[in-house]
């Protein structure tokens, strides 16, 4: 059973059917939405299949072992961060208290990875690229963390499992969190590179950021660790903010949990298509200024909401 | 063929993704490549992206003839896409150093600097012209080619033009 969850489901299989999957949704509504006909289902399967067997170049002056070792670990993060994810009923594969935690740090390895592949690539682009990663991490990762912990400090409960259920309990009480949904959804952007926040990877400026160098398999690793990434940081967004319909059978809660994560996606390809790249100190200027003390606000909201509930 | 073999062909043939660099081109060959990565022709109907490391790339689209400042570039990064590898020449002057051959600095077309795979004449070559040339390119790599896709416009009627 434990070998079915690990490769099946909710693991290694099912996420990358549902990366793939949703990279063609999110292209697919970003061409739609500039009047074009886009890339056909399989697109991203093709793209996969083609860099795996495509010719892999280790640069000459490039570390070998983190530069192979780099994208297999973003993989790998990300894959195990799922498994404590309440995805249609309260409870989750795994839960122990304080894995809410635990799941934001194993989001925050992904980006920790770029920097290090970036880095060790020895190449200029992706020097720049890599520091240019961090710094962004510095400007989203506070805010991000505010706005997805005050939802269980309201739930009075560091537990993702536990969250689930609180708010399956008390509905209502999600509305409170809104300011800190739409904060968690800005910096996920950053989190995730996408416009406007891909200035790590800007293609005009800096070739491909931290991927310069990699060709090949490495290369269809990483790009499905960032896939996979789209769908895990989407399920924790959706666990912690939009805990509706969990109480419903399986077979509808299902539905209903890959509708809201299409709703995630799709503000994600909305906002690509309507926004450009800022440049990366107004990133940090906004992140610091805007949103983290509206995550701050909400935080104090939650606190004294909390004060009154409990006597 | 193996079935393994037929699966990587078919991810190839959908999914090149493309780089483009100017060997010394006049810049019209380079607007009508980028023409045709415009929504308006919306290249990524066939999978086709532009990538801007050759690391990432499959096939290299080169406009201009080879001077000989930039053969030495051209030949470098040419080395850094990965097997496999294709170069699409784009423009007259791409495909044989067209008004410029026999210049002082230019050695000639793509072809003295790398191996071409296709050629599209033009001057300069229109996005259709570009777009058809790639897809023949990525359906040559089938072993059992697929119906072409019919002409879009209809063929020309010879006219009796008087002496």
């Amino acid at each position: 059973m434990a070998l079915f969850n690990i490769i099946v489901f909710p693991g290694i299989l099912f996420l990358v059917i549902a990366g793939l999957w949703f990279e063609f949704v999110d292209r697919r509504m970003y061409a739609r939405m500039q009047h074009r006909q886009g890339p056909p289902w399989f697109q991203p399967l093709a793209d996969f299949i083609k860099l795996l067997a495509k010719e892999t170049i280790i640069p000459e002056d490039a570390n070998r072992f983190l530069f192979t070792a780099m994208p297999v670990m973003a993989l790998t993060a990300t894959i195990s961060a799922f498994f404590y994810i309440p995805l249609w009923s309260p409870r989750a594969l795994f839960s122990f208290p304080g894995d809410a935690v635990v799941v934001m740090y194993l989001l925050t390895i992904p980006t920790l990875t770029f920097f290090l592949a970036g880095w060790y690539s020895t190449s200029l682009y992706s020097m720049i690229g890599a520091v240019r990663s961090l710094t962004q991490l510095f400007a989203y990762e506070i805010p991000l963390f505010m706005a997805v912990l005050a939802p269980a400090m309201l739930a009075n409960t560091w537990s993702l499992a536990g969250i689930a259920a609180y708010y399956t309990a008390h509905p209502l009480m999600a509305l409170l969190n809104v300011p800190a949904f739409c904060v968690a959804m800005v910096t996920l952007l950053g989190k995730l590179e996408k416009v406007p926040f891909d200035i790590p990877e800007a293609e005009t400026e800096i070739v491909a950021g931290a991927f310069t160098e990699y060709s090949g398999r490495h290369l269809a690793l990483f790009r499905l660790a960032v896939d996979i990434e789209v769908v895990v940081a989407g399920s924790l967004i959706v666990a912690m903010f939009l805990p509706f319909g969990l109480a419903l059978p399986w077979y509808l809660g299902i539905i209903v949990y890959l509708l809201k994560i299409t709703l995630v996606v799709a503000l994600i390809a909305i906002l690509r298509t309507i926004m450009a790249r800022l440049r990366i100190e107004q990133m940090v200027n906004f992140c610091w200024k805007i949103l983290a003390p509206v995550a701050l606000a909400q935080l104090l909201l939650n606190l004294v909401v909390k004060g009154f509930l409990k006597p | 063929m193996g079935l393994i073999q037929k699966i990587v062909t078919w991810a190839r043939i959908k999914s090149p993704w493309v780089i483009h660099f100017n060997t010394g081109a006049c810049n019209a060959c380079d607007i009508e490549v980028i023409a045709a990565l415009t929504p308006r022709f919306d290249l990524e109907r066939f999978g086709v992206q532009l990538k801007g490391s050759p690391r990432h790339a499959d096939v290299m689209v080169v406009s201009g003839p080879v001077t000989r400042q930039s053969r030495d570039r051209l030949k470098r990064v040419y080395d850094q896409l990965a097997e496999p590898k294709f170069v699409v020449a784009v423009g007259t002057c791409a495909c044989s150093g067209g008004v410029f051959q026999g210049c002082y600095n230019v050695e000639g077309g793509i072809d003295m600097a790398i191996p071409v795979n296709a050629y599209i004449p033009g001057c300069a070559a229109r996005p259709e012209a570009i777009i058809d040339g790639v897809v023949k390119l990525l359906s040559s790599l089938d072993p059992k080619p697929a119906a072409l896709p019919a002409p879009v416009a209809e063929p020309v009627e010879k006219v009796d033009v008087p002496a």
